[in-house]
């Protein structure tokens, strides 16, 4: 990425930043991604390749309002696996979904009495053969599955068991749905709490929505409301809200389900508040427009929205206080509240709603609504002067009173003992005050290498905020690699408070000299070509003495052996009194043998051989000395 | 001057005594010593002039004539007759724990010397 994308991103975003970005703050909910999930069955009905997929999809698409056409029945029958009971089960909640689709009861039957009356079937496995018999007009023997599901609760208590039970209740009469309606609190308490604002299961957005519309599915049967706390309710939603895009169809679909019982009339509703405009507000947006609606982006009927309190995040001050909301539309779905006003300083501001329905709608999550917006401003750049002075001495050389968007006409020829020095202020048109803005740079440009330098100008402190950047042509030489040359100078501000940013170019020819020679730009794209290539060098051989120091060096060495030698013989060193025989013979050979060994094992051998050599060796050694030596030893006694 | 003189005068005594007082037998010995000492300053030498690589050369045969010596000086203090009070062993004893020394004090150094 190259410094002037950057810089576009730094000046075309910040003003905007969150323009783009979907209205999600923390406690509201937002609108569920219908089209998303929408589009998620469309592409699954391309093709299929299972049976639940065909359930998943077609059942989904028509919750959505679309009804799939009748050929897919074909592929049901083509896909089911009759030996599987939840097989089966799919199938026939696909072929459901299809407006005419008739599916071969008689060959499931079997299968499905069989699992009801197993002893091994699982809730999961009751409920799907339950479902199906249902769906195929089979004939379910309910005081068995009762049996069986007051069994199955006793050993299987996990969430999605208890859920596929009260599935399984919706199927049968009346008095056993409102048996099971009557856990659903319990089975809430179950949950897990997360942040304090969300309510889930373990096991995901699949397992959650399927539990959440298990709940809706028996109270209907049972003819009962949900009797679910409004705050875990509006966990459950805002848990569901934050979905937008769900990887399974399994997980979609019960998620579609789910924001259909959410955004039913006939139950408790959590109301969406959400920003449609963006946030920031100016002379341009003065109103922030607000639309209310239930999870599917449907009006709630008759409503009145209040803005209790907008206070500015840095430093809390509130500036409107219960502010009612106008209706745009006949519908009350979207309320308008002029925000830009003299008495609004710019700012990040929150504004809190709250929401009072006039009709006997059941709704939820009326407080505890929040809004961000930000009120811009537009800014000017005034009294903006580029000094040029003599580094030493405190007296200005030249100053050039500069306006923008004019850039200064003239050459600039800076030396290296010269220093530039740009000043400017900014500008709030209005209130008038000179503001800190989050950017200001000055940036020079190596017209040759297009290399950026860029400097921070900083403010000074007090009312007046002067913008001061000082470029030292010595002290900050380094910074520019002492290339001399032609560089062009830009001035750069940005807030993200300000509706404009500036990018002045404010000389396109200052030529810049410095005392030492010029450094080559590092070149930060080598870094990812290849380096050269690292030849193996082998240990280079130590430094040895020329052969004749050494050689002389051996003859030196030698040389004591000869002085031995002689003053042995001078001392009378003579071989007459060495005993002859075998044994001295044997000693004499074996103990030369031994050196020579010593000899031998230098040059050829290793340890071992040599060890064992040695002890081989050493027999005769040993024993010829000893007879040798008690020889000698008894030629002294004699002689003594 | 004088004390230069003085030095000169003890260390001729010294010789004379050796001379006379001295068995033969030990004289050669004592031959010997002088021969492994001059090898080992040899060697020494060396070593300072060309540096010590390769070191486990010189090493070994620095260690060599180390333990000549000491094993030379060692059998010398055990044939000494005045030690006898000392050291109860017969000469012939004595020169064979030489020889068995030495036969392993070469198998160490041949082995390092590399």
């Amino acid at each position: 990425m190259t410094s002037t994308s950057l810089m576009m991103i730094i000046l075309v975003i910040l003003p905007f930043y969150s323009w783009c970005a979907t209205p999600t703050v923390a406690a509201n909910l937002s609108p569920a991604n219908i089209d998303g999930l929408k589009a998620q069955f469309q592409t699954a009905m391309k093709s299929f390749s299972d049976v639940a997929s065909m359930h998943y999809t077609l059942a989904g698409v028509k919750e959505l309002g679309v009804v799939p056409p009748d050929t897919y029945c074909n592929d049901i029958k083509k896909l089911v696996d009759k030996s599987d009971v939840e097989s089966i089960f799919h199938a026939t909640e696909a072929a459901r979904a299809l407006a005419n689709c008739k599916l071969p009861a008689e060959e499931y039957r079997a299968l499905l009495t069989s699992t009801l009356q197993s002893d091994k079937s699982t809730t999961a496995d009751v409920y799907h053969a339950v479902r199906a018999s249902v769906n195929l007009g089979l004939n379910v023997d309910e005081s068995r599955v009762e049996k069986r599901l007051n069994a199955l609760a006793k050993t299987d208590d996990s969430v999605s068991s208890q859920g596929y039970a009260l599935l399984t209740g919706a199927q049968l009469s009346q008095p056993i749905a409102k048996f099971y309606a009557d856990t659903i609190n319990d089975l809430v308490q179950q949950a897990d709490e997360v942040d304090g604002r969300t309510l889930q299961y373990e096991g995901g957005v699949g397992t959650t929505a399927l539990l959440v519309n298990a709940f809706y599915e028996v109270a209907e049967k049972a003819g009962v409301p949900v009797k679910i706390d409004p705050k875990q309710l509006i966990k459950f939603a805002s848990y569901f809200s934050t979905k937008r895009h769900v990887a399974t169809l399994r997980s979609a679909y019960y998620l579609t389900k789910v924001f259909k019982y959410l955004s039913d009339r006939k139950n408790t509703i959590p109301v969406v508040v959400s920003r449609t405009t963006p946030a920031a507000v100016s002379a341009q947006n003065p109103s922030v427009f607000v639309s209310v609606s239930n999870l599917f982006g449907q009006p709630v009927g008759e409503i009145s929205v209040v803005a209790e309190s907008a206070k500015r995040k840095e430093d809390g001050a509130v500036v409107i206080s219960k502010q009612k909301l106008t209706a745009k539309d006949s519908t009350s779905s979207i309320f308008e509240l002029p925000f830009y006003d003299a008495k609004i300083p710019r700012g990040f501001y929150t504004i809190h709603l709250t929401l009072t329905p006039r009709g006997d709608e059941k709704l939820i999550g009326l407080t505890d609504n929040t809004i961000e917006v930000k009120v811009t401003s537009e800014a000017a750049l005034e009294n903006a002067e580029l000094n040029v002075a003599d580094r030493d001495s405190t007296a200005q050389a030249k100053t050039h009173k500069l306006t923008y968007p004019n850039a200064l006409s003239e050459k600039l020829d800076l030396h290296p003992h010269q220093k530039l020095i740009i000043k400017f202020q900014v500008k709030d048109k209005r209130t008038g005050e000179y503001v800190r803005t989050q950017q200001a740079f000055v940036r020079f440009t190596n017209k040759k290498s297009k290399k950026e330098i860029i400097y921070l100008a900083e403010a000074a402190s007090g009312a007046t905020a002067q913008y001061k950047a000082e470029i030292d042509l010595t002290s900050n030489a380094a910074d520019f690699r002492y290339q001399s040359g032609a560089y062009d100078l830009v001035v750069i501000v940005g807030d993200s408070l300000l509706q404009n940013a500036f990018e002045w170019k404010v000389n396109d020819n200052v030529q810049l000299t410095f005392h030492e020679d010029s450094l080559a730009d590092k070149n930060h794209q080598d870094l990812y070509l290849p380096r050269p290539e690292i030849i193996h060098q082998f240990r280079v051989e130590e430094k040895r003495p020329p052969t004749i120091v050494s050689l002389v060096f051996s003859a030196l060495t030698l040389l004591p052996l000869l002085i031995l030698l002689v003053s042995w013989l001078r001392l009378g060193f003579n071989l007459s009194g060495m005993p002859l025989g075998l044994s001295p013979l044997v000693f004499h050979v074996s103990h030369g043998a031994a050196f020579g060994l010593m000899f031998v094992y230098w040059k050829y051998l290793d340890m071992f051989q040599t060890i064992r050599y040695l002890a081989l060796i050493s027999i005769p050694l040993f024993l010829a000395g000893h007879r040798v030596l008690a020889i000698l030893a008894a030629r002294r006694e004699t002689k003594a | 001057m004088s004390q230069v003189g003085q030095v000169v005068g003890i260390l001729r005594k010294l010789n004379e005594e050796y001379q006379s007082s001295t068995p033969k037998k030990l004289k050669l010995i004592d031959a010997y010593l002088v021969y492994v000492l001059l090898t080992g300053i040899v060697q020494f030498a060396y070593c300072l002039l060309v540096g010590t690589f390769p070191f486990n050369s010189f090493l070994s045969g620095f260690i060599s004539t180390v333990g000549c010596f000491v094993l030379a000086a060692s059998l010398r203090i055990q044939l000494n007759k005045a030690n006898q009070s000392v050291f109860n062993v017969s000469p012939e004893r004595a020169f064979a724990d030489f020889v068995f020394a030495h036969i392993i004090l070469h198998l160490v150094v041949v082995n390092f010397i590399g």
